[in-house]
């Protein structure tokens, strides 16, 4: 099966006139592109900003998007630009693009930013993951495994079939079930407790 | 919940899912709150095992995109005004270019009229004016700095595709540029893609000038 | 089951790190590009690569231009920047070396195209993996390294080149230098000059109403005492591109081609090299002229038209390369085709200004 046919699902309907189809592109890559924006702009409003603006670009060149490229590629270099852009055009030299990753003053030791988010951001971007984490941490094994090779490991479900000897079939159910026993826990942050976590609808 | 339709949706997340599945998951997806939510919240579980510093887990990006979008015209309905999309970088005559450079003879795409006024021809035929009103010195004597009029600087250039040909030539001129300028002619001939405007650099030491 | 096995070990001592420290475990720190300009002596060159020009210009602003020309042609550096030109911004890396009076040097688009130009000592080869192309030129062995324009004092007579300000960039002491064109034959220039190390770290080219349309800043430089050969070759896969090289031995210039000059000059512009060659790909003899006010030069390139292009219509054709630009016409049967960094109009004009004459007597062929 074609690799990208889930993305390109997508973008046809956007292509047709659905607007909803566009969201979840956007909830899909967002924390992907405002990590690669991040390259470029260490402030991570900023490059929210900058990531939300390039999503907004992609959006009205969609019509000439033909599929030549994965869309995600297509994406990541409209996100590259916007950000480069960005940076030319603010009011300072754009050698502060600062690849010198030691410099690194704004970060405290645990490695969370100070001061450039609101505190309640900061504490529910720590308590998402950390209900992450703690639901991971109390899965099977093999539900576990299977979770942690896709989404940090990057493989695909015939690797994963590979390295834990299964059918790819199981592994699609593994995944499937380890998301929704952290989906669950995750929902009660979003939806219950806090409140303020943001969702679409 | 449909745990059927959970399960394509967590394959589909991953790019697993056959193409014909999801062309009818993309319909439900696009039209289903509670159904995009769980997608998003698929998408919030990866970040946060990928554990990306600086990277909210709970931005309201993707709901200020929405809205954006929201206003904005639908693309179908955008299609009529469809901008023509520059290629950079595509061989205008492909074919030739890969035959080898001896077959060419385009050399590169013609850029927009450079000079306001003089047809090109007149050039040739008239050497002489070369520059409209010019007074120009000539190349033997050493001439003096006082009393130059300048040649107009053309309208912004439409870019053009290099052709191998513009190579050779840039490569071998590289040797006789100054340290300072080569930089600029090799790094512009060495880059190359497609994007929108930016605004320009600020030029810096205006307000220094004396 | 071996692999998975040692995958979600690891992946539970990691999450009792996470539980501990927060730390983060997709760590994809780029190895730390030093923004430190340590200096290192600058390398000996022998005494014939050395400039050989002399200037007798005293004034301080085209002193600090000349000790930049010097740093940017006997340092060795490797260093990325960003180049901005008409709204578009990418990186490139450069690598300089200098050893044993062999210049080597590598450019390379690090985003979008992945064009490469490598130097190493008289060959030039670039890179084209979007045209599936590499281009080998080889230069006379001889050549020296002072191929490049020099300053002199008839550069001041058409530039105004003054030191501005001093400034912090990123931390380092700068000499900002304003060389301001006086006619719209050529570009102006801002520099900012590393006061340790002369090493341009910011670079704006300007057209005569001061507006700039290049600019290019270095976002880590290092300069170091030693680059191993390996910095210099390519990244880019050749396999299936098509090789184009110039014929090494380059023709005569005497019954090849008539002698080509111009016959008027932009104010401030002499010939400063010539020189019989081919270019890749094809065995034609291409005289190669070079013109220069000090700062900025222009190639030119006469070549026999060849047979099949004979009767169609001669077509003037015109590009820009960032900043740079081209310009091509027939004169007499022969393509002549002007490179170089001035504006349009300027490679033009000279372009046209060019006309055979009659083949003077054998021994005053070069100036």
């Amino acid at each position: 099966m074609s690799a990208d046919a889930s993305d390109l699902s997508l973008v046809r309907r956007v292509q047709r006139g659905d607007k909803g189809a566009f969201d979840a592109l956007v909830l899909k890559y967002q924390h992907k592109l405002v990590k690669l924006v991040m390259r470029y702009v260490r402030n991570p409003a900023e490059a929210e900003d900058i990531a939300q603006e390039a999503f907004i670009k992609a959006y009205r060149a969609l019509p000439q998007f033909r599929g030549d490229s994965a869309f995600y590629t297509w994406l990541y270099r409209i996100a590259i630009n916007t950000a480069k852009n960005a940076v030319v055009s603010r009011d300072r030299s754009p050698i502060e693009y600062d690849l010198d990753r030691n410099n690194e003053e704004s970060y405290d030791m645990q490695g969370r930013l100070k001061d450039s988010e609101t505190p309640e951001g900061l504490v529910l971007t720590d308590e998402i993951r950390s209900t992450v984490n703690a639901a991971i941490d109390a899965l099977p094994e093999d539900l576990r495994t299977a979770i942690v090779l896709r989404e940090l490991e990057g493989l695909s479900y015939e690797e994963i079939a590979a390295a834990m000897a299964c059918p790819v079939g199981t592994v699609r159910s593994r995944i499937f079930r380890a998301r929704e026993a952290i989906d669950r826990r995750l929902r009660e942050v979003f939806e219950g407790g806090l409140g303020r976590a943001e969702e679409l609808g | 919940m449909n745990e059927e339709l959970d399960s394509q949706l967590s394959a589909m997340f991953d790019d697993e899912l056959a193409p014909g599945e999801c062309e009818l998951l993309a319909r439900r997806l696009s039209r289903d709150e509670q159904l995009k939510a769980r997608w998003g919240r698929y998408a919030v579980v990866g970040a946060a095992i990928r554990s990306e510093r600086g990277v909210r887990l709970n931005a309201p990006l993707a709901g200020l995109v929405s809205a954006v979008i929201l206003a904005e015209p639908a693309l179908a309905a955008a299609h009529g005004a469809r901008r023509t999309g520059v290629r950079w970088w595509q061989p205008v005559a492909a074919a030739a270019v890969a035959a080898g450079v001896a077959a060419v003879s385009v050399l590169w795409l013609r850029a927009q009229t450079p000079l306001a006024g003089a047809p090109l021809s007149a050039h040739l035929t008239a050497p002489t004016a070369t520059v409209p009103g010019a007074a120009v010195v000539p190349a033997a004597s050493a001439g003096s700095p006082d009393s130059y009029v300048v040649p107009r600087a053309p309208a912004v250039r439409a870019p053009v595709v290099p052709s191998t040909e513009l190579a050779n030539y840039v490569v071998a001129h590289s040797v006789f540029s100054s340290p300072v300028t080569r930089r600029n002619l090799l790094s512009a001939f060495m880059t190359g893609e497609s994007g929108s405007a930016a605004e320009e650099p600020r030029d810096d030491a205006q307000s220094n000038v004396p | 089951m071996l692999r998975a096995m040692s995958r979600s070990e690891r992946f539970v001592a990691l999450t009792l790190a996470w539980a501990v420290a927060g730390a983060a475990l997709a760590d994809e720190r780029t190895p730390a590009h030093k923004t430190s300009l340590e200096s290192a002596p600058a390398q000996k060159t022998s005494p014939d690569q050395a400039p050989a020009h002399k200037t007798s210009l005293e004034s301080a602003p085209a002193h600090w231009l000349e000790r930049m020309d010097q740093a940017l042609t006997t340092r060795n550096y490797d260093g990325t920047f960003s180049h901005w030109h008409g709204g578009h911004v990418e990186m490139l890396r450069i690598i300089h070396r200098v050893q044993d009076g062999t210049v080597s040097e590598r450019l390379v688009s690090l985003d979008g195209s992945g064009r490469e130009f490598i130097r190493t000592g008289a060959n030039l080869t670039c890179y084209l993996p979007d045209q599936r192309t590499v281009l080998v030129e080889q230069r006379p062995p001889d050549e020296s390294l002072v191929g490049f324009p020099a300053l002199n004092d008839q550069t001041a007579s058409f530039y105004d080149i003054r030191e501005v300000s001093r400034t912090r960039l990123n931390r380092r002491n700068t000499h900002v230098i304003t060389v301001s064109p006086k006619d719209e034959y050529r570009y102006g220039y801002r520099l900012w000059i590393d006061d340790s190390t002369a090493m341009p770290l910011k670079t704006q080219l300007c057209d005569t109403r001061g507006h700039v349309i290049e600019q290019i800043v270095f976002a880590s430089l290092t300069l170091s005492e030693h680059i191993p050969d390996s910095a210099f070759k390519p990244e880019v896969s050749t396999v299936g591109f098509k090789w184009l090289r110039n014929e090494s031995a380059p023709p005569a210039l005497a019954a090849a081609t008539q002698a080509w000059n111009a016959m008027r000059l932009p104010p401030g512009f002499r010939m400063s090299a010539r020189s019989a060659q081919t270019l890749p790909g094809s065995t034609d003899p291409v005289d190669h002229l070079v013109f220069s006010d000090g700062l900025a030069s222009v190639s030119v390139f006469v070549e026999a038209q060849r047979r099949e292009q004979a009767d169609q219509p001669a077509v003037p054709e015109s590009a820009t390369v960032g900043s740079s630009s081209a310009f091509s016409t027939v004169i007499d049967g022969h393509k002549i085709t002007a490179v170089g960094e001035v504006p349009p109009d300027t490679v033009r004009f000279i372009a046209n200004q060019l006309k055979a004459q009659e083949p003077p007597s054998v021994g005053a062929r070069r100036p």
